[in-house]
Formats: structure tokens, C-alpha cells, sequence
């Protein structure tokens, strides 16, 4: 029956040309819009991910346990070896690399800023992060440079110090004695990013851990997975290896690049609010449009409807064939608009969307000003499923209605 | 109930609102059908043929009276029973507007074939052999706004027996259609009643529907006033 259901529903809104092909129209509108708003949104929000993850976070990152919270230098890891040992054959994983990360002070010729010290392997931080793209005077820090120091540009300006010109960073060591090294600049970082360009200060870590008396120890193991799907089974998987070695519950916290900054946790809880919302109106769209439409095909049908009944259509099938017309008609209006969308939104996917002019404040928000749309399958499949569920609850009523019909009063409607 | 006995009507009555008052279309009405039976109700317009042919049609209910088809007490069926009754043992010819419009005569002949779930390929070919029957062989695929009034009571005819019904309703069936139709299509009902058997019930005040039935009932303020054997 289904079959006849279609084809009557799809010859009865052909019978209207002008009718059926405005609510297509507008439909089309609707979701073409609201197919690229999504894409824009799952793309914005991916780049976002990225910019975050990249720009120094990593997708996982391993320290003493406790040291997220505390931030204090003395909840460091004095040994890293089974942490190495476990990534070294473990799948998914790109790069890794260690740091020493403390806040601290920085001073120069009078001038002076808070700072966050951040000690890095050169080579394999190169390999984690983006900071080495992010350099925009002077070069990046060489194997043996011992006193180099890159600091963002912001910092740079509030200490008033260029290329070549000396930093004292001080900063308090495990036994909470302050200890001060004094370091030359060799760059500056640009990033864009508030926290990186206003408090990083970078310097090799051989030179932190003597500054600041750790020994072979660090803070933080940043780890750079494939994709972000792999990052739940990295952290499980590593916690099950330093469990097996009872050393996790001990000595190690795992954390996903979503429980390291709340921020980040925020937006992604926030972007999935903002697509429930586009889902809403994509139903509400669908409704306003289709609910019109079909009300007025079946008041304009009461007879046939009428017919239908007296020739032994039961009320069930009367409610079935007003539901499959609705579905056809918003499957025309809902393909047309998400094809409509869809090659919008791999176009600028493809060459970008370019928002400089308005969004650059959002870099501190790790958001490039320039938007890459992303259409995904899950952002395909819930737009489609919103609009065929706009178009269930828009035939509900004229179906109702037209399902309840007295066959012999309709039948007498002129 | 007896065997030949098709349909039994007993003190029937329906009333219509009207203002402060309710108007008796149909008043304690008696009537019975046999099986084969070609039966014409006449009256004038009001008289209360269209609303009983709507109650023993199952498209309307009695306010009063009790009401057997094929030994079936259909008053006591659900709404979902009594649609799935209509489907199986009656067919309808009404007065207008009887095909549905976006279908074609095949189509709209298969239609309540495919309600009762049939093949496809069985449905069409009943469907292609009513309406070789009541003479539109080669219309097959025109749509009703393709064809003549005349033409389109003729599919309505054709589906209405394609199914095999027990009882043929027709309301008012040459209302629409000028007086060679009119014969035409009584004579094509009558031929088709005494080949296959099949009963008809038809209300109507037009003469040549009179002149074709072998029974023909007067009705008059919704009462039966006579019956005669023609």
C-alpha cells in the first residue's frame, strides 16, 4: 500500500504546480540555509578543536597525579620511562613530547610580566604542537641554544625586550625556594591565542629542569593522537598499561584535551546545544511551511477523502496516505534545500569563508577568522532526520483530521 | 433471516437536527433485499433515499432500528470492521465526483482491489476486464478529467463489480448524465445483474432508472410509501 500512498501523494501535490512548488521554494530556502549554518557550525567548531589541540594542549596529556589541579611545580613526574615506554608501540599516536610547565615572573630592563614558562624538547615539540609555526621574529630554539627564550609578542612588548635582549624568569622550584635564570631572546611567537602570546615563555627543557632543580623530571607528557577519535582509546589504553604496572592510581593522571581546559569542554557542550537549536528550527520551518500547505490540500479534498472512506480505505490508511504526501513533498523541498546547502558548504569547505573583518576577536577562542565548513555524515543525517520529523508532526493533524472524516458528510461537501 | 435474503432493515430511523427541533429523515423505516434483486428507490429530492442507501452503505448510523447484511449484524461492527465490511461486500456508484482524480480509470478500478491487498498483476488484469465490460476498452489509462460524465460512471460501475460485491449501491447514478447515457448505463447495470448475479440498490427519481428495475420502492418524508415487483 505504501507504493499507492506515494504515488497519491505525489500526483495529488503535482495537481497544484504554483502551490506545491512555493512550498517547495521556501523549503528549500529554509534548509539549504540551515544545511550550511550546520556545516558552518561542525566546521567552526572543529577548527576550533584543532587550533586548541594543536596550538600547544595536545590531544592527551599525562602528569603527576594531581598536578592539573594544583599547577604547583612540586607535583611533578620524576620518572616518565614506563609513561615513554607505553606510547612507544602503542597505535594512533603521531608524536609525543615532554614539558615542564610553571607560572612565574619575567623581568627586563625594569619592566615585568607574569609568565608561564613552558619547557620543551625542540625537536619533538615541532612534531606536537604548532608553536614552531607560530614564530613570527627570530628562530626557533636550536638543540644546545641552553639561554634561548622565545616569548610571545605581547610579552615581549610589556617587557619592552627585542631579539638578542636578555629575560630574568623567576619562579618558585619544588622545595619553594625562588630561582631566577636569565635567558636571551632568540623569537617571537604569534599565535593569536590570548594565553600563548600574552604569558608563554619557552626554553629548552634540559635548562628548566637544571633552573629549577627537577632532575630528569617534567610536568606534563603531551601527546598528539591521529584523530580525535582515537583519544578514548589512547587514554584507556594507557591507563590500562599503567594499572597493569600499578603506577596509574599512584602516580599518573590521564587526561583527554577536554578535561585539561574547561573552555574547551564549554564550547563543545555549547555547540551541541547550538545544533539542537538549528535542529528546532529546521522543524519549525518544516512545520510553518508544510502544516499551510497540507491543511489547505485537505480541506480542498474533503470529498475524495470522503470517497476513499466509503469504498472501505480504513481510518489508519486515511492517516498513512496524508502522512506519505507530507513526506514527499518535504522529501522534494528537503533534497532540493540539502543539495543547495551541501554545495555551499563544500565550496567555502574548500576555499574557506573569510571573516576576518568581523571575527577576529575570536582568536583568543583558539577560532580562525577564516571558516572551513564541514559537512559530516552525523550533520547530514540529523538535518534530514529533523526535516522528515517536521514533516510527520506537520501531516499529523490534516491527517488526523482528514482519517476522521464521516464518509457520508464529506461526501456531501461541494 | 432467510437464506435468499440479503438485507433486513428493521424500524430504522434517522433524525437531523435542525434548530431548536429534529427532522425524521428516516422514520421507522422496514426494508428488505434478496439476493439478485435489482431494486430502485424512488422518491422526491428529501424523501430519504440517499440517507437510508448511506445506512445500509455503512457510511452513515441509524439513530434507532437494527440493520443485517449477509447475516451480519453491521451496527454492532467497529468503525475499522465496518471499512473493512464496505471494502469486502459493497460497491458504490454516486452521483458525482465518484473517481479519484489523479488516478487513472485502471488505477482507480484496481484501487479497491489493492485495499484488499491483491497482486499486482491479477488487479490490473480485472481492472482491463470491468472495464472491457462496461465498454471503455482502450480508456484504460485516461485520467477521470480525460473522460466523459458518462464515461466515469461507467469506471465507478466497473470498480464497484470488479470486487465482486455482495450488494451494488448506486445513488443517484444518471443524475449527471444526459438521457442516452442514462439508459445506457442502467441497461449496462441491468445486463450486468442478470449475467453475474450481483444485487443492486439504487435510489433514484429518474424514469429510465424506474423503467430498468425489476422492484422499484417509493419513498416519501422517509417513509417507504409502496413496493412493486415491476
Amino acid at each position: 500500500m505504501f507504493r499507492i500512498y506515494m504515488r497519491l501523494g505525489l500526483r495529488n501535490l503535482l495537481l497544484y504546480p504554483m502551490r506545491t512548488g512555493l512550498t517547495v521554494l521556501g523549503l528549500a530556502i529554509g534548509i539549504a540555509a540551515l544545511t550550511f549554518l550546520s556545516a558552518m557550525n561542525d566546521g567552526w567548531l572543529q577548527n576550533m578543536k584543532v587550533n586548541f589541540v594543536l596550538t600547544q594542549m595536545g590531544h592527551v596529556q599525562v602528569h603527576a597525579k594531581g598536578f592539573e589541579a594544583s599547577r604547583r611545580i612540586g607535583d611533578y613526574m620524576h620518572d616518565t620511562s614506563e609513561v615513554d615506554k607505553a606510547l612507544q608501540n602503542m597505535p594512533h599516536i603521531q608524536a609525543w613530547t615532554h614539558r615542564i610547565r610553571v607560572s612565574g615572573l619575567a623581568s627586563a630592563a625594569g619592566a615585568n610580566a607574569s609568565v608561564l614558562v613552558s619547557g620543551i624538547e625542540s625537536d619533538n615539540e615541532k612534531k606536537v604542537s604548532r608553536l614552531y609555526d607560530f614564530v613570527q621574529q627570530g628562530k626557533w630554539l636550536q638543540e644546545g641554544d641552553k639561554r634561548g627564550v622565545l616569548l610571545g609578542d605581547v610579552l615581549a612588548d610589556r617587557l619592552s625586550v627585542g631579539l638578542g635582549d636578555k629575560v630574568v624568569l623567576m619562579a618558585a622550584s619544588p622545595a619553594g625556594d625562588i630561582a631566577s635564570e636569565v635567558f636571551r631572546v632568540r623569537g617571537l611567537i604569534h599565535s593569536g591565542v590570548m594565553d600563548v602570546d600574552n604569558l608563554l615563555a619557552l626554553v629548552p627543557i634540559s635548562m628548566a629542569q637544571h633552573w629549577l632543580g627537577l632532575g630528569e623530571g617534567v610536568t606534563d607528557v603531551v601527546i598528539r593522537a591521529d584523530a580525535f577519535t582515537s583519544v578514548d582509546g589512547i587514554v584507556n589504553n594507557l591507563k590500562q598499561i599503567l594499572d597493569s604496572k600499578r603506577l596509574d592510581s599512584k602516580q599518573f593522571e590521564v587526561l583527554r584535551w577536554q578535561e585539561i581546559d574547561p573552555m574547551a569542554e564549554q564550547w563543545t557542550i555549547f555547540a551541541g546545544v547550538y545544533t539542537w537549536i538549528v535542529l528546532l528550527v529546521v522543524i519549525i520551518v518544516v512545520l510553518a511551511e508544510v502544516l499551510n500547505t497540507m491543511l489547505m490540500s485537505m480541506y480542498d479534498r474533503v470529498r475524495e477523502f470522503g470517497l476513499m472512506a466509503a469504498l472501505g480505505t480504513g481510518q489508519k490508511q486515511l492517516f498513512a496516505m496524508v502522512v506519505c504526501e507530507t513526506l514527499v513533498l518535504v522529501a522534494m523541498g528537503g533534497v532540493l534545500g540539502f543539495v543547495l546547502g551541501a554545495a555551499a558548504s563544500l565550496y567555502f569547505g574548500a576555499y574557506g569563508l573569510d571573516l576576518s573583518q568581523y571575527a577576529t576577536a575570536f582568536s583568543f577562542m583558539y577560532m580562525s577568522p577564516i571558516v572551513y565548513p564541514e559537512l559530516t555524515f552525523n550533520g547530514c543525517a540529523r538535518i534530514l532526520i529533523a526535516a522528515m520529523l517536521g514533516a510527520v508532526l506537520a501531516g499529523l493533524y490534516p491527517a488526523w483530521k482528514a482519517s476522521r472524516l464521516n464518509p457520508a458528510a464529506a461526501m456531501r461537501e461541494v | 433471516m432467510s437464506d435468499d435474503m440479503l438485507l433486513q432493515a428493521t424500524d430504522v430511523c434517522k433524525y437531523y437536527h435542525s434548530g431548536d427541533s429534529d427532522m425524521a429523515a428516516l422514520d421507522h423505516v422496514d426494508f428488505q433485499l434478496k439476493k439478485g434483486d435489482f431494486t430502485v428507490l424512488s422518491g422526491r429530492s428529501g424523501s430519504g433515499k440517499t440517507t437510508l442507501l448511506n445506512m445500509i452503505g455503512l457510511l452513515d448510523t441509524p439513530d434507532v432500528g437494527s440493520l443485517d447484511i449477509a447475516g451480519e449484524d453491521v451496527l454492532a461492527l467497529s468503525a475499522a470492521k465496518r471499512a473493512d465490511f464496505r471494502l469486502q461486500r459493497i460497491g458504490f456508484v454516486f452521483q458525482a465526483y465518484n473517481l479519484i482524480r489523479v488516478l487513472s480509470a485502471r488505477e482507480n478500478v484496481a484501487y479497491v482491489l489493492q485495499l484488499r491487498g491483491m497482486a499486482k498483476k491479477e488487479r490490473l488484469d480485472i481492472a482491463d476486464h470491468w472495464l472491457s465490460e462496461v465498454g471503455l476498452k482502450g480508456l484504460e489509462h485516461r485520467r477521470p478529467d480525460q473522460l466523459s460524465g458518462g464515461q466515469q460512471q461507467r469506471v465507478a460501475v466497473a470498480r464497484a463489480l470488479a470486487s465482486q460485491p455482495v450488494l451494488v449501491l448506486a445513488d443517484e447514478p444518471t443524475a449527471n448524465l444526459d438521457s442516452q447515457h442514462g439508459e445506457s448505463l442502467m441497461n449496462l447495470m441491468r445486463d450486468l445483474n442478470e449475467r453475474c448475479g450481483m444485487t443492486f440498490l439504487i435510489a433514484s427519481h429518474d424514469p429510465v432508472a424506474m423503467a430498468a428495475a425489476k422492484q422499484c420502492v417509493h419513498m416519501e418524508d422517509g417513509n417507504i410509501v409502496s413496493s412493486d415487483i415491476v
